[in-house]
């Protein structure tokens, strides 16, 4: 197996109360990849993601960065979040600056790039979450999807290897989830490396590949988001619900082996060929394309 | 303040340089303030108010609004400038011509100033005239300062008001003395969560490589020697109008 793009092994971390955030915690971060980090809201999943790019630093464990352990000291903290790209859930903690363009041009230039390529930079961002013609605008008066997605170029602008989002869609109505998903895809596929933490197991299950299962401070398992999810026993220990997907298509019969539905209109179809066309009426058929988000709460 | 800042965000002459507004606006004033009030500062008023209402498209409504408040207190202040205390028969006050002259004088000087600052405030976007400060050589962190105020100050004004309309949803402005709690609570509150939003916010500016100085790209707008000479024309002719008007009625 190849090296993986940044490896935790063993993180303990305590806040300065004593209390007691992550234990004894594993995680792999593969390249090339989008990894979920699913757990209940308040389970610590922020505290993880704020050890991705050195901004806590574990009070036990170490993080591998290509395989090298990480350092502290400023030099390598700059190179580490040049290299690992964090944004946080709430837009309003990252975006300080006027105007739109401003905020993103802070990353890069921050880089130490010429104002030229910043420039370039600032404008390719903007254009990879479709947000060009915000470019002029005052920060605080744009709506809060439109933030997110300021937020996220605002990051993006660095070029980072790895993307860290800590709950990208929470706020986020079903067309703002949809678009969001729809710009980090297409981030995905020009090469980039994803980690975002979620609660939501319905999206951990219809766009991750790898699912990592976050309980009470720790990763439970980790590994590809079908073997994760389908795994009745581990999904019980983090007090998680399978995705209902996953559970209309047990509960029709289908064979587990081949490849479950994964989108919503996958599950209707199914639906429609077991009950015959007329059950389901034509107007909810039409889904919107937007992934399936109803929100499931964690009970055993 | 919602409404200037919008307006200073979408008027017409949005996209100026900074430059062919804040000059203008200046020599306006200067002129209401050197040369006889009685005709020009009247005179810079209308000037001023046709370019932001005409010029730049920002509603009269708007400008008004801005205008009133400031306008009531001069309003209000100035007879008493007409008044002299007479103290050698007890306390009286006293209509004093020479006073008359000086409240008329200042209330028309200090309306055409309140134009000019109209004319910048609801024409020119504070991103923009922070840009010239730093030009001017007002330290960058001064200027810095500035701007993270004025992004912050948003978020503030609506949370604020948000948890006003909360503790008011369950009666907490009912009664003067809940009146009095609720608002102490509030402060506090709001106090609390700016010391967590600046934590947060560090971390986040940290994400992004931040080393004390908040840099960011400057936006490159054209000076228009064209517009500004144009403009300067029309604070000189108003200057040359004032003038004249005033010596041919004395």
């Amino acid at each position: 197996m190849s090296v993986p793009l940044l490896a935790a092994r063993g993180l303990d971390y305590r806040y300065s109360g004593g209390i007691s955030a992550l234990r004894d915690l594993n995680l792999t971060v593969e390249r090339g990849r989008k990894l979920a980090v699913l757990g209940a809201n308040g389970s610590g999943k922020t505290t993880l993601l704020l050890h991705l790019n050195g901004t806590f630093r574990p009070t036990r464990g170490e993080l591998r960065l290509d395989g090298d352990p990480v350092a502290y000291d400023r030099r390598s903290l700059d190179r580490w979040r040049g290299r690992v790209g964090l944004v946080l859930q709430e837009p309003d903690d990252q975006i300080f600056a006027a105007t739109v363009e401003q905020d993103v041009s802070f990353g890069p230039l921050n880089l130490g790039l010429a104002d030229s390529v910043v420039r370039e930079r600032v404008n390719g961002a903007l254009d990879a979450l479709q947000i060009a013609d915000l470019a002029a605008r005052a920060t605080h008066s744009l709506s809060f999807g439109q933030k997110k997605r300021v937020a996220i170029a605002g990051v993006l602008a660095m070029r980072p290897e790895l993307l860290v989002l800590d709950e990208p869609t929470a706020g986020l109505d079903g067309q703002g989830v949809a678009r969001l998903l729809d710009a980090l895809q297409r981030l995905h596929e020009s090469g980039a490396t994803l980690v975002f933490s979620t609660h939501d197991v319905e999206l951990a299950y219809a766009w991750a590949d790898d699912v990592a299962l976050f309980h009470e401070g720790t990763v439970l398992g980790q590994g590809e988001a079908l073997a994760v999810l389908r795994d009745h026993e581990l999904m019980r220990a983090a007090r998680l619900a399978p995705p209902l997907l996953l559970e209309v298509a047990g509960a029709l019969g289908v064979n587990w082996s081949a490849a479950p539905p994964r989108a919503r209109d996958d599950v209707l179809s199914l639906l429609r060929k077991r009950l015959g066309a007329q059950a389901i009426s034509s107007e909810r058929a039409a889904g919107q394309g937007a992934p399936a988000t109803a929100p499931i709460e964690g009970g055993a | 303040m919602m409404a200037i800042d919008r307006h200073a965000w979408t008027n017409r002459w949005r996209d100026w340089h900074p430059a062919e507004k804040l000059l203008p606006a200046f020599g306006l004033l200067w002129v209401a303030v050197v040369l006889p009030p009685l005709t020009t500062a009247p005179l810079v008023l209308i000037v001023a108010a046709s370019a932001v209402v005409w010029g730049a498209g920002v509603p009269l409504r708007a400008l008004l609004a801005f205008m009133a408040a400031p306008a009531a207190f001069l309003v209000v202040g100035a007879p008493f400038l007409a008044l002299s205390l007479d103290l050698s028969a007890g306390l009286t006050p006293r209509f004093s011509p020479q006073g008359a002259g000086v409240a008329l004088t200042s209330t028309l000087r200090a309306l055409a100033a309140l134009s000019c600052l109209a004319f910048v405030a609801l024409t020119t976007p504070v991103v923009d005239w922070a840009a010239l400060l730093r030009r001017a050589g007002v330290p960058s962190g001064v200027v810095e300062l500035i701007l993270l105020m004025y992004r912050l100050i948003f978020g503030f004004v609506e949370r604020a008001l948000a948890g006003r309309r909360a503790q008011a949803a369950r009666l907490g402005y009912s009664r003067f003395d809940r009146a009095l709690r609720s608002s102490g609570l509030l402060a506090g509150n709001l106090f609390q969560r700016g010391l967590t939003r600046a934590r947060w916010l560090e971390i986040g500016l940290a994400a992004r490589g931040y080393r004390g100085e908040l840099r960011v790209l400057r936006e490159e707008r054209p000076l228009s020697r064209a517009r500004l000479a144009v403009a300067m024309l029309g604070v000189g002719l108003t200057g040359l109008a004032g003038g004249l008007l005033a010596r041919a009625l004395s």
